[in-house]
């Protein structure tokens, strides 16, 4: 096999997975670093998202392109809707109990989207898209915006936290929660914040992976694994981590294809995630100790 | 011995700054955390440009007597005034806008923060231009301003330890709470956190600190609180408590 059919037929799809993986990454490693528990309900909040933009496609006709903005913004709020309601009840208790309640928000996402939108499997656009050839490497127009669109969001997430003033809340309360509260970030803000960048990043999630591939009611749960995987494996908190976690996760899962079973892509992210865990539990890039 | 210095209203005890203002007015305070008290009636005052120690042994709660002026605790009673107004119960985050800053013992940085950022962090509550208290703190702390773009969980214990006073001062607080803040520093940088707290007093702040080295800080001191078992105990000058025979012995090591 030579060169170009290992980038075109692997490499490229792997990193297009990856993004998709990176921007739910991303939003896991906000949770993990500022809230301080795994989100469970992660994959189903990006169905959520997927199928939010699949209604504005079907009910106004418009461009998919433009769904996105309108489907993140929907889940942020979603997200902190989420959160008053339930999350921020169980602020107080121990973690693993928000954990748990994730995960029974996972399943009512689940559910509704499955009310509202059956169980079929749906499509943003119909038709075959043929990959266009540049200088012999294959790429879609899709995945090459899907690319560009992760780095562009997670660009912007990763300058809105170095350079803003609520950004560098959000980093403070990651790093030392108390000494924030002393320096006198409103903590509560500052969660609400956090809720609405990751709504919004569940729901870029989500649309990437349903134009790429399709969308189903299992698709984001399905996603939580390799998310989890790529989060800690970059380092727990760290954007830039989660990104890079993203993208080695998305081609390992590829590549694998070449020494393994088919069946057994998903086994992937699995073995990275122990590896990581045995090997170098604050990720590759020094993330918080879980 | 004892019982002058117990029994003396501030006023009277020799060295008090009667002319300045109170910033400070701590009266009989009870409480802790959860439902068991620890402080069981504690009082005490600090004035501007007055340096305030509280020594004491190992759970007589100075700590924790920081932490009730902070919110940071359950009072059940007593009354906490701060430029005369009671700030018992108020959240921490609007205890920092009253004007009352605090540098914990321990985790007081923003460790994966550089030390510019620590300080934009302590200014977080500041509207408008902050550049003013930032050539503050840069020159009670050259060191920071070399280093500022340095993330402050690489730096010594010492430099730490400016970064965490210079945090809290960012707000230009007329009262400031340092609780142990020469804990496991190096005698050469005990010497400067000193001398800056000192610094800050002749700035006129309020100062209270909770000192282990209790030798060294009631010889800086203006004053001091000796407490034991959540009550007061003695009270006096920095010199008269050093003096007291009672307090040497059983506070100060003999």
């Amino acid at each position: 096999m030579g060169i170009y059919e290992l980038i075109n037929f692997y490499v490229i799809p792997g990193l297009v997975l990856g993004s998709i993986y990176a921007l739910g990454a991303v939003g896991i490693t906000l949770v993990f670093g500022i809230l301080r528990f795994a989100h469970l309900a992660h994959g189903d909040l990006a169905t959520f998202g997927a199928f939010t933009a699949l209604a504005v496609v079907a009910t106004t006709g418009v461009n998919p392109w433009i769904a996105l903005p309108v489907a993140m913004v929907i889940c942020a709020a979603l997200a902190v809707g989420i959160d008053k309601v339930f999350y921020d009840y169980l602020s107080e208790r121990p973690k693993i109990i928000t954990v748990m309640a994730s995960l029974g928000i996972a399943l009512m996402l689940r559910s509704l989207i499955q009310v509202i939108w059956g169980v079929d499997t749906e499509t943003y656009t119909r038709g075959i898209v043929r990959p266009d050839n540049y200088w012999g490497f294959r790429i879609r127009d899709r995945e090459l915006y899907t690319l560009l669109a992760m780095f562009a969001i997670t660009g912007a997430l990763w300058l809105f936290l170095q350079k803003t003033k609520w950004g560098k809340a959000m980093r403070a309360m990651s790093d030392n929660p108390d000494l924030a509260l002393l320096s006198g970030v409103d903590n509560r803000l500052t969660t609400m914040l956090t809720w609405a960048i990751v709504g919004a990043l569940c729901a870029a999630s989500g649309f990437f992976l349903g134009l790429n591939t399709e969308l189903k009611s299992m698709m984001g749960w399905t996603m939580l694994l390799p998310m989890f995987a790529a989060a800690i494996l970059g380092g727990v908190g760290r954007v830039e981590g989660a990104v890079l976690g993203g993208l080695v996760v998305g081609v390992a899962e590829e590549l694998s294809v070449l020494v393994l079973p088919s069946e057994y892509k998903a086994a992937m992210a699995f073995a990275i995630l122990i590896v990581i865990l045995l090997v170098r539990p604050t990720g590759l890039l020094k993330g918080k100790l879980l | 011995m004892t019982s002058v210095l117990e029994s003396a209203p501030p006023s009277q005890v020799a060295g008090n700054p009667v002319n300045k203002q109170l910033v400070l007015d701590m009266q009989d305070v009870r409480g802790g955390y959860g439902d068991a008290d620890i402080l069981h009636g504690v009082s005490m005052q600090v004035h501007a440009g007055e340096l305030v120690a509280i020594i004491g042994p190992n759970g007589a709660g100075k700590s924790t007597a920081m932490k009730a002026i902070f919110g940071l605790l359950n009072v059940r009673g007593g009354q906490i005034n701060v430029a005369n107004t009671d700030i018992a119960g108020w959240k921490p985050n609007n205890i920092v806008k009253h004007g009352v800053c605090y540098v914990p013992q321990v985790n007081n940085i923003f460790r994966d923060m550089t030390i510019l950022e620590n300080l934009e962090m302590g200014a977080f509550l500041r509207k408008g231009d902050c550049s003013a208290a930032f050539d503050k703190v840069f020159q009670l702390f050259p060191d920071l301003k070399e280093r500022r773009y340095a993330h402050a969980g690489n730096l010594s214990g010492g430099q730490r330890q400016m970064v965490a006073m210079g945090r809290a001062l960012m707000l230009d607080p007329s009262l400031i709470l340092l609780d142990e803040p020469t804990a496991g520093l190096s005698p050469k940088y005990m010497d400067q956190i000193f001398e800056i707290t000192c610094n800050l007093r002749e700035e006129g702040l309020a100062v209270l600190l909770v000192e282990q080295h209790a030798k060294q800080a009631l010889a800086f001191a203006d004053r001091g609180y000796v407490l034991a078992s959540g009550h007061n105990r003695h009270e006096g000058t920095g010199a008269a408590l050093l003096a007291d025979q009672e307090v040497a012995e059983m506070f100060l090591g003999g």
